[in-house]
């Protein structure tokens, strides 16, 4: 009775269920080495000092590989659909297999979620890095310095010049001005703002904001400076439905 | 009462203390022994002076103590090179142009329609590692000239004074746009004071006016003409037209970070031809290569064009126009070659010093 007992508490205990993998490998090595024994000897007692060790190598401290998964869809900032991308573990652990973007890479899943020839057809992303540029063109409102003194009509190579002084590189054929010419200098467009597209790989698209400012050679003509000017608002410099007015929130400053 | 025989008692007391004292050696030739030993102990004991250190406001503090810089040297070889047509700069390297595409990029901000400045100056930086040959030497800060084959407006005003004995040289060296050209009765002006030597930037001499020379040698110090600075030779008007057009330079050491150097200079203007402007680069930098300590890896690190009034500053790469590491071989041959072609002007320096 008493046995039946035991078994059936032994039986109720539960299982631990957390595994946790533990690294407790340690290289070591002796710092004495003992002498050689004789041959057909037995061999010399070990003394207290030849259990000194070394330590050569802590593998808990080590640094961890890269990990290979497949993604299930696209991420942001790592790749697309059926990709398999390479890298640290613990980023692949806590934002792509605990999320369930990506799963472990077998043959299997490379084949379940590779891309079909529908969705290859219909792209949605040009590449991993693209929506970043996006929200980030968006996000910004971008000061266009033009003369004060000399005629001037906006071309496409006026924005480019003015994002690669922002740190943005784009080509002149990824620009796309707003229909009506903008011409100058005029005053009254001093600090008005309009929006201009850019494409990126002929795909995805974004707004930027951009506003006139008018500069002149000569020191003494300049205009006075507006102290964080891109965090007031604006007015819109075409009068379009599009054209919508930014509000100071959410904006990056670009000088 | 009680007092009085208490003070009674206190006397006898001290009174008894006293003999006790006179039974201990009091003697003064061991007071005189036990003083030096104590002296000796005294001088071996090394004073700890402790000094107050009051408070000394944040920015009249020593710079150099307990402030972590960062490495000059950027490199951003670790970061993506960019796939996308429109990318945000930050995340990727930096990108490398080529001296047309960064002239055409500075032309575009420097348009009338932008900043109107179409004539604005073309800076070069060139950011060079100036660790010697061992890991704790370094090379010296230098000032060169760089002859280049486009001349412009540097704005600077150099005079050259040139010594030669030759009627012909002598008009040549006029020809050639020296300030000031004579031979020996300019040597005897210079020594009786009429003419200081201190208002010209540059002495050129041929070597056939040496050994007169040689006298102004105290007066010149360093600016005494030498082959190795290339202000002594034969070919006098190409030495004056180095020395009034060519491309003055200074590498200076970074102040807290020895093995960064930076030369700054200017090689044309926008409005220049573009491979005239190229041209320019290249001698600068095949110039500056010549410093190269005999090391491996690179001397020069990176070159920046720039134009003010922008503060663009765009890459290009000097490894087309320079070998970017250091060859054992050809420095040799060129090592050669110069002192083949050296010994004549030294000769007849030692000519001229024993003579004198």
């Amino acid at each position: 009775m008493i046995n039946i007992c035991k078994t059936q508490l032994n039986l109720l205990k539960s299982a631990n269920s957390v595994q946790q993998q533990v690294r407790t490998t340690f290289v070591l090595k002796r710092k004495y080495e003992p002498l050689l024994h004789k041959t057909n000897e037995k061999p010399r007692r070990l003394r207290a000092k030849h259990f000194i060790y070394e330590l050569v190598e802590d593998t808990q401290v080590k640094k961890r590989p890269n990990m290979e998964v497949v993604l299930k869809t696209f991420v942001e900032g790592v790749g697309d659909k059926g990709d398999v991308v390479s890298m640290k573990p613990h980023f692949v652990y806590n934002k792509l297999l605990l999320p369930g973007l990506a799963t472990y890479k077998t043959p299997e899943n490379i084949v379940k979620y590779s891309k079909t020839e529908a969705e290859k057809s219909t792209v949605q992303h040009s590449s991993a890095y693209a929506q970043r540029t996006v929200t980030m063109l968006e996000s910004i409102v971008l000061a266009v310095i033009m003369n004060k003194d000399e005629p001037w009509v906006l071309e496409p190579w006026h924005i480019k010049a003015s994002l690669r002084k922002a740190g943005f590189h784009c080509k002149e054929e990824c620009i796309t001005l707003p229909k009506e010419s903008i011409e100058g200098p005029d005053l009254l467009k001093e600090n008005k703002e309009f929006n201009c597209t850019i494409t990126i790989n002929k795909l995805e698209q974004a707004t930027l904001k951009c506003r006139i400012h008018h500069w002149s050679t000569d020191p003494s003509e300049r205009l006075p400076y507006v102290l964080e000017h891109w965090k007031l608002p604006a007015e819109p410099l075409l009068d379009r439905s599009q054209m919508e007015v930014s509000t100071t929130d959410g904006q990056q400053p670009i000088i | 009462m009680l007092t009085l025989l208490g003070r009674m008692r206190a006397l006898a007391v001290r009174q008894q203390t006293g003999e006790a004292f006179r039974c201990l050696h009091l003697t003064a030739v061991t007071e005189a022994a036990r003083k030096g030993t104590r002296e000796k102990a005294r001088k071996k004991k090394v004073k700890v002076e402790v000094k107050k250190v009051g408070f000394i406001p944040h920015n009249q503090r020593d710079k150099k103590i307990n402030v972590k810089r960062a490495d000059k040297h950027v490199d951003d070889s670790w970061k993506q090179v960019p796939k996308d047509d429109v990318y945000v700069g930050r995340y990727y390297r930096w990108p490398v142009y080529t001296v047309a595409e960064a002239i055409q990029c500075h032309r575009e901000t420097h348009h009338p329609s932008m900043y109107n400045v179409p004539n604005a100056s073309l800076n070069v930086e060139i950011e060079l590692n100036m660790q010697g040959e061992k890991a704790t030497r370094f090379v010296d800060n230098f000032q060169r000239m760089a002859m280049i084959p486009h001349k412009f407006n540097h704005g600077e005003e150099r005079k050259i004074i040139v010594f030669t004995k030759g009627n012909d040289e002598i008009v040549e060296a006029r020809e050639a746009g020296a300030t000031l050209v004579g031979g020996v009765e300019l040597i005897k002006d210079i020594t009786g004071g009429e003419l200081l030597l201190s208002d010209y930037q540059f002495i050129i001499a041929h070597p056939n006016i040496l050994p007169e020379l040689v006298a102004l040698r105290g007066l010149m110090k360093r600016k005494f003409p030498n082959p190795k600075s290339e202000t002594l030779g034969v070919n006098l008007a190409e030495m004056i037209i180095k020395f009034s057009n060519g491309i003055s330079y200074s590498a200076t050491k970074d102040e807290y970070q020895q093995n960064f150097g930076l030369i700054k200079a200017s090689v044309g203007t926008l409005d220049m031809d573009v491979q005239h402007l190229e041209e320019n680069i290249r001698f600068l930098l095949q110039d500056v290569n010549t410093m190269r300590p005999k090391r491996d890896g690179r001397f020069i690190t990176r070159v920046l064009l720039k134009s003010p009034p922008s503060s663009e500053q765009l890459k290009i790469d000097p490894f087309v126009y320079i070998p970017e590491l250091y060859d054992k071989t050809a420095a040799k041959i060129s090592r050669e070659a110069k002192n083949e072609a050296e010994p004549a002007p030294q000769q007849a320096l030692e000519a001229a010093t024993a003579s004198n």
